[in-house]
C-alpha cells in the first residue's frame, strides 16, 4: 500500500509541535482516556478543572493585601475570617467542586507580618500552596532544596532571595503539612502614602505573599535570584 | 460509568468544605492556645505520616486550635471509621529543633499536628 491510499488531506494535517512525544505525555493520555472510558470522570469535568487551574493566579491575594492595608476593618476580617475576605476579592474556596479543591482544602489562614515578625511559608512534605487565591506554586517552591533548607536555615535561604532581615526581626517559618493553607500579609512599605488600592496591589507580588520578598516601591515583579553557573555544564560532559 | 463507586467524600462535604465537614465531631480539644506540648517520638511511622521527623520529641507551644479532621495517617488509606480529632498549630523555637541554630534566638517554626501526636509537656 502506498502513502496515498488513505483519504486524509495532507495539506490540512497539523504538523506535530514537537519531534518526540515523551513517556510522560504517552502515560498522561493513556491514564486520562482510561479514566474517561471507565467513567471515573468525564471529559467535561477534565476540561472544567483545567480551566479552573488556568484562571487562578496571585492577583486576588495581592488585592486582598492592598485592601487590608487601606481598611482596618477588612484587615480584621482577613485575619479572623479569611474565607470571607477571599470571597470579597472574588475567590470562593468552595470552587470548583462545591467542597473546595481536593488538594487545597478550605482551611485558609493569613499570617500578618509586623515590624518585628516575618513569616515565610513552605510545604516540607510536598508542595501544598493556597492555589485558589495565589495560583500555581512556583517551580522552586516544589524543589527538595527549598523544602529541606527553609525549615532549618531560613535566614540563609531568604538571603539567597535577596532578603536580609536584622536579628531583631523574628523569622517564623510556617510548614503547611496538613489541611491549612497559608499566605503572608506583609507590612505596608514606606513611601506609599496616599496610594490607591490598584497601586498598592501592584507591588504585592507572589513572592511577597510566600514570604521570600518584601513589597517595595517600584518593584512589581518577582524576585530573580543570581544563580551561579554550573560547575560541570551538560554540554561539556564527555 | 454509572456503576463506578464514587468518592463518598464529595457528597458529604459539598456545601460545607473540608475540614468543616468534620466540625463538632472531635469533642472538646485537649489543649488550648499557650499550652506547652511535646510531640510524641515513640509512635511508629510505617508507610505514612505527616508529622515531620524534625519535630518528633520536641516541645512547643499551641499557637492555634485549628480544626477537626481525621488524621492524615488514616485518611490516606481511606479508613472510613477513622475518628476526627483536633488539629493544632504548634510553635517551636528554632534553637530547640536544630542543634547550633545561629544566634537569632527568637526565630520560630510553626507546623500543624493532630492531637494523638501530642502530650502535655511538664
Amino acid at each position: 500500500m502506498t502513502d496515498h491510499d488513505h483519504p486524509h488531506d495532507h495539506q490540512r494535517t497539523v504538523a506535530p509541535m514537537v519531534d518526540e512525544i515523551t513517556d510522560f505525555e504517552v502515560l498522561e493520555v493513556a491514564l486520562r482516556e482510561l479514566c474517561i472510558e471507565k467513567g471515573i470522570f468525564t471529559a467535561a469535568e477534565h476540561r472544567r478543572f483545567t480551566e479552573f487551574a488556568e484562571q487562578i493566579g496571585p492577583t486576588p491575594a495581592a488585592r486582598l493585601v492592598a485592601r487590608a492595608w487601606l481598611d482596618p476593618e477588612f484587615m480584621a476580617l482577613a485575619l479572623a475570617k479569611p474565607l470571607s475576605a477571599s470571597k470579597a476579592v472574588g475567590v470562593d474556596w468552595m470552587e470548583p467542586t462545591g467542597f473546595g479543591t481536593p488538594s487545597d482544602f478550605t482551611a485558609f489562614r493569613i499570617l500578618a507580618d509586623t515590624p518585628t515578625l516575618h513569616h515565610v511559608i513552605v510545604c516540607a512534605l510536598c508542595s501544598c500552596y493556597p492555589r485558589p487565591i495565589l495560583g500555581n506554586s512556583p517551580e522552586w517552591y516544589r524543589t527538595p532544596n527549598y523544602r529541606r533548607r527553609l525549615v532549618r536555615w531560613p535566614r540563609q535561604v531568604l538571603a539567597e532571595f535577596g532578603l536580609y532581615l536584622s536579628d531583631d526581626v523574628e523569622v517564623r517559618v510556617q510548614d503547611s503539612n496538613q489541611k491549612q493553607r497559608y499566605m503572608v500579609l506583609p507590612v505596608r512599605p514606606p513611601g506609599t502614602d496616599g496610594w490607591t488600592e490598584d497601586q498598592l496591589a501592584e507591588i504585592v507580588t507572589r513572592d511577597t505573599l510566600i514570604g521570600v520578598a518584601l513589597p517595595k516601591v517600584g518593584v512589581t515583579t518577582n524576585v530573580i535570584t543570581d544563580t551561579r553557573p554550573a560547575v560541570h555544564p551538560i554540554a561539556q560532559q564527555p | 460509568g454509572s456503576q463506578v463507586k464514587r468518592n463518598a467524600h464529595h457528597l458529604h462535604a459539598v456545601g460545607k468544605g473540608d475540614p468543616q465537614v468534620y466540625a463538632g465531631k472531635a469533642g472538646k480539644p485537649a489543649f488550648g492556645v499557650g499550652d506547652r506540648v511535646r510531640v510524641r517520638d515513640e509512635l511508629p511511622v510505617l508507610f505514612y505520616t505527616r508529622t515531620p521527623e524534625y519535630v518528633r520529641g520536641a516541645t512547643g507551644e499551641i499557637a492555634a486550635v485549628a480544626y477537626e479532621s481525621p488524621a492524615a495517617e488514616d485518611e490516606t488509606w481511606d479508613i472510613p471509621e477513622a475518628a476526627p480529632e483536633w488539629f493544632y498549630v504548634v510553635r517551636f523555637t528554632m534553637a530547640d529543633l536544630w542543634d547550633g541554630y545561629p544566634d537569632t534566638a527568637t526565630d520560630t517554626l510553626q507546623t500543624e499536628i493532630p492531637q494523638h501526636w501530642l502530650r502535655a509537656a511538664s
